[in-house]
């Protein structure tokens, strides 16, 4: 009776540890479309071009306007890639929000690595603020090892904004994530910068942002190595 | 029910309790069997009244009866967990169980007599809060908890503030808990209480498919109570298990339900091949062809069920890869299933056949739950089932596994041992005419739910397009069909402990030649005090 009982509380361990477990679980494995976190910029690039769209939604409508500047941009396996979202809080209040995300094809998230994303924190929009926000990534060139993959040619970042009800201290404010966007936009520039052509330009104020990420000029993108 | 005993008792034990102490308090195995029983009737007639509510509605087109559809959302939903958990679980596992685990295997009563009675007395109160949570504060404006018994969040957390949802959970922790006590109970009964030579290759297959099914029960009831703990503090104390906005994930959920959740369809199912694997050994005067195997495919379907779980999540949003996986071991399952089949069909093959009413009802078992089963290697496909996913062809396809296969051999079980139970043999005629009602009523109500389902009407919705509405005309009038039944099924119970026709110790001849058929009917209120030799 004790092991059989004994059995039993180690199955409802199991039922509670499975909240760690499956989180591990996800992000290992890219399950659900768990997309990777990279520690470092992409230094390889292909040839191999995907259609990167990008997907914006508000949970529960609580008064924030949420779109990707622009709904998709093509890149190549390896670019480092900057996209934009913006986000409005229409409300009189101060809102924290967190973004939760996934991408789809669901077997292509083991492939996707974000360097740096909005959604990694809190973000806190003031009273009728406006703002930009980054997301650094490149879609990993292990993906052209994988024959499973062949076949992709696009994929969908999706991101869902949630209200959070009780914020963390460490939210992201406006100063922050304007120091953060010019530290992305500088890492973007130079990662796609051929090594042999030094930009002349100080990479922190003059570049626009459209330039920079290549995200309206196809011919741009494709010039970058 | 059994409220005589007929033989008196020669062991010194001999006077049997008080009305009170003896039901109230009970730690005699026959008594709890019986108070399950009671229980399960219990259940089974709100949980049927719920389902004929259902059928009154989805007569016609357009809202009849209900409302809010919230309140029908919470019919089913309530019909689900009370057919589960308050009907089919206590009688077939807690009633049947209780009475014949411990009579087949020779044992003098359950190891645990006194945890036998927390069980029972878990699964009333837990019965109770069920019960109540329909007429408490739910959601959408109406009573009671409409998520279905599957309970996925967010409908489960934010979808219900009111307080129905909190005692149904509480309600399913008590009903979880009794049967994990209850399934601690019945293996430590079998490991250690068989009689003096029974093996456990000897030992009758319905105690190897309780066996079978209380591990199955250890080991699958701690997960949903870790479910339902996490629901119930994502609810009240704002944890964010499930909850997106603070890192959880819903889907997190379902495979925690469902690796519950499939296991349970087994434990619904296996005692009731254990079951019928007797009856047919009984009426074809042969012994069960293939004993091992047939104890072995328990096994396997049981070790097997357990790593199928996410053929119920087809359409969530899965790597093709794993659907393949999750494909092919369901498929698998097929294999210890059809060795049961076919050595059902051997045992009948030659033997000398006698169509009284528990073989009718083991055949339309067989017959029904094939049809079940074959529409469930439909389901089990993953291309498929994303078209029939959340249709009546899965109604239609659990209905005929459950609701024919377990319920019928329910009824065989409880025909073959009725006499044994109570003492006293049954009308033939009426229990006959509850046979055909019931035969032919399930069939009119779950057979046309199939071509319902291919045509695409959804589950879970009270109103349907025209064009569904005389194949819905047809299953209502089958279920009206089936409620009759039951009203049948009460009068030739009540009519056989009216009339007291007094069953002899082995009322069904030599077919019949496990433990329980050498004891009086009923048996005496403490057995084997001399403990029976196997040879």
């Amino acid at each position: 009776m004790l092991s059989l009982s004994v059995t039993a509380l180690a199955m409802l361990g199991l039922g509670f540890a499975s909240k760690p477990l499956y989180d591990a679980f996800c992000r290992v494995t890219g399950f659900g479309g768990t997309t990777r976190v990279a520690e470092n910029i992409s230094t390889e690039t292909l040839e191999r071009q995907i259609k990167v769209r990008f997907d914006a939604n508000v949970a529960g409508d609580f008064g924030w306007t949420f779109k990707p500047d622009d709904v998709a941009m093509t890149v190549k396996l390896g670019q480092n890639a900057l996209a934009y979202y913006t986000a409005r809080n229409d409300t009189d209040t101060a809102i924290v929000g967190t973004a939760s995300y996934n991408v789809t094809p669901i077997k292509a998230a083991p492939y996707f690595s974000k360097i740096e994303c909005f959604c990694f924190t809190e973000q806190r929009l003031e009273p009728g603020e406006q703002v930009s926000m980054p997301v650094l990534f490149f879609v990993d060139p292990e993906m052209n090892n994988d024959g499973r993959l062949d076949e992709v040619k696009t994929i969908t970042l999706s991101y869902t904004f949630h209200r959070v009800e009780n914020p963390s201290a460490d939210a992201n404010t406006t100063i922050q994530r304007q120091a953060q966007k010019k530290k992305l936009e500088a890492i973007e520039l130079k990662a796609n910068t051929p090594q042999t052509i030094k930009t002349k330009t100080p990479i922190t104020d003059v570049v626009p942002v459209t330039d920079a990420t290549g995200r309206k000029d196809k011919q741009d993108t494709q010039g970058r190595g | 029910m059994a409220t005589t005993y007929a033989s008196a008792d020669t062991d010194a034990h001999d006077g049997k309790p008080k009305f009170w102490v003896r039901w109230f308090f009970s730690t005699n195995h026959k008594d709890i069997g019986t108070l399950y029983l009671i229980l399960g009737l219990i259940g089974g007639l709100v949980g049927g009244f719920l389902s004929i509510m259902m059928r009154l509605e989805l007569s016609e087109p357009g809202l009849q009866f209900f409302g809010n559809p919230h309140t029908y959302n919470m019919f089913i939903t309530m019909h689900g967990l009370l057919m589960i958990f308050f009907m089919v679980m206590p009688i077939i596992i807690g009633g049947l169980g209780n009475w014949f685990v411990p009579l087949m295997i020779g044992a003098p009563d359950m190891a645990f007599p006194r945890m036998n009675n927390l069980s029972f007395w878990l699964l009333a109160v837990a019965l109770v809060c069920g019960v109540i949570s329909m007429f408490l504060p739910g959601g959408a404006g109406g009573a009671g908890f409409g998520g279905s018994w599957v309970m996925y969040p967010p409908l489960s957390t934010s979808g219900h503030p009111g307080p129905a949802f909190d005692f149904l959970i509480i309600g399913i922790l008590a009903a979880g808990f009794s049967s994990i006590f209850g399934a601690i109970n019945f293996i430590t009964t079998i490991f250690n209480m068989r009689a003096p030579g029974m093996t456990m290759h000897k030992m009758p297959l319905y105690a190897w498919s309780v066996l079978v099914t209380s591990w199955l029960l250890l080991l699958s009831l701690p997960v949903l109570a870790a479910a339902m703990i996490m629901l119930f503090t994502d609810r009240t104390v704002g944890t964010g298990f499930f909850d997106p906005a603070m890192g959880g994930d819903p889907l997190m959920f379902q495979h925690l339900f469902w690796f519950f959740g499939h296991p349970e369809v087994y434990v619904m199912i296996l005692p009731a091949f254990g079951i019928i694997s007797h009856v047919i050994a009984t009426f074809s005067r042969k012994p069960v062809f293939g004993y091992l195997g047939m104890a072995y495919a328990m096994v396997a379907i049981g070790v097997v069920g357990f790593v199928v779980w996410a053929h119920h999540m087809y359409t969530v949003g899965m790597d093709v890869d794993v659907k393949a996986y999750f494909l092919a071991a369901t498929f698998v399952i097929a294999v210890p299933t059809g060795v049961k089949v076919f050595s059902w069909l051997a045992t009948m093959w030659g033997g000398s056949i006698r169509y009284s009413i528990p073989m009718q009802w083991a055949l339309a078992t067989i017959f029904l739950f094939v049809i079940g089963g074959v529409t469930g290697v439909f389901l089990a496909s993953a291309g498929l089932d994303t078209a029939a996913h959340d249709t009546y062809f899965v109604v239609a396809h659990f209905h005929y596994v459950l609701s024919m296969g377990a319920v019928f051999a329910i009824f065989s079980g409880f025909t073959y041992w009725f006499g044994k139970m109570s003492g006293y043999l049954y009308n033939k005629w009426l229990a006959g005419l509850q046979f055909w009602l019931f035969f032919i009523g399930v069939n009119l109500a779950f057979m046309p739910q199939h071509f319902l389902g291919w045509q695409g009407m959804p589950r879970r919705i009270p109103d349907y397009f025209q064009e569904y509405q005389l194949l819905n005309q047809i299953s209502s009038y089958g279920s009206y069909m089936s409620a009759i039944g039951v009203i049948v099924f009460i009068v030739w119970v009540i009519e056989a402990f009216i009339v007291k026709r007094k069953a002899g110790d082995n009322y069904w001849g030599e077919g019949a030649d496990t433990l329980e058929w050498t004891l009086s009917s009923p048996p005496p209120y403490h057995q084997y005090s001399k403990l029976p030799q196997i040879k």
